[in-house]
């Protein structure tokens, strides 16, 4: 039978939830009580905000790129002679 | 103190490398970042009657170009070749759980990332390209959907609106694409280390 205490599908998506929303008291000790159990949501529970993290920083990453030459003249066209 | 005038003239030479810059991290290919960059200047253009000189000219075209990255997605994720959103009710986590006791499908449970790899690794540039690799495998919707959510930082409700979708199809496809990811880094980053 599936009870809330061993169900890690679910304590993973709370543990989702609860980065956005504060979770209902309920869920948070349901939450709470299979955390102390569960070793490997214990390690999801670290790990689903680093991630976050890292997915931030790699969208801030530093980059070179520039816009193609062409590209931008024939922007540039359009920004110099407006309507 | 003076308003600011906008200077369209300068755009490209100012801000056009910056833009194209947070084009290209937010989308997958060169093309659509250019896109992105053109509507942004060709709306700032038809725009600049509003432009009110309060903000300076710079975040003012970084605000319509982060609403064309949300446009973008919102075309995206009702283009027919992206399958419907997963109804929470098809267990579409059956691949990582199993369906009857919720318990972690054997050899899927969160591995140890704390061995070579602490806080800092997540700062490598390395890294960092490897989870751009992963993020490009996702489907487009959970795609769309890490964008908005882990670089554009919109709220869970600000995400439903844009994609259309329900409070519980999103929580359900950000747990799935985190656990796509996930084994996705631990293949490709934390794997090579771990399970030698």
């Amino acid at each position: 039978m599936r009870t809330f205490i061993s169900d890690c599908q679910r304590a993973t998506l709370l543990i989702e939830r609860r980065a956005d929303q504060q979770l209902p008291l309920a869920e948070r000790m349901q939450l709470w009580a299979h955390l102390r159990l569960c070793a490997y949501c214990r390690r999801y529970a670290v790990q689903s905000p680093a991630l976050a993290r890292a997915a931030r920083l790699a969208a801030q990453a530093p980059s070179t790129a520039q816009l193609p030459p062409d590209f931008a003249a024939q922007l540039q066209r359009r920004l110099d002679e407006p309507g | 103190m003076a308003l600011l005038v906008p200077e369209p003239a300068q755009w490209l030479a100012r801000y056009g490398d910056e833009l194209y810059r947070y084009a290209l991290s937010r989308v997958a290919s060169a093309e659509e970042a250019q896109e992105l960059v053109q509507d942004t200047l060709c709306s700032a253009l038809d725009a600049l009657a509003s432009f009110r000189g309060e903000a300076s000219e710079r975040t003012w075209l970084f605000v319509i170009l982060r609403r064309k990255v949300v446009d973008f997605y919102r075309r995206q994720a009702r283009s027919p070749f992206v399958p419907l959103p997963v109804l929470p009710e098809q267990d579409p986590e059956a691949e990582f759980f199993q369906p009857a006791t919720g318990h972690w499908q054997p050899g899927q449970g969160p591995a140890d990332w704390a061995a070579p790899s602490d806080e800092d690794a997540l700062e490598q540039q390395e890294f960092q390209a490897v989870l751009r690799s992963c993020q490009q495998r996702l489907s487009p919707q959970h795609g769309a959907v890490f964008v908005l959510r882990f670089a554009e930082e919109l709220s869970a409700e600000e995400i439903c609106a844009a994609l259309q979708l329900t409070a519980a199809n999103y929580w359900v496809i950000v747990h799935r694409l985190k656990l796509h990811l996930r084994r996705c880094l631990e293949k490709n980053w934390f794997g090579s280390t771990l399970r030698s």
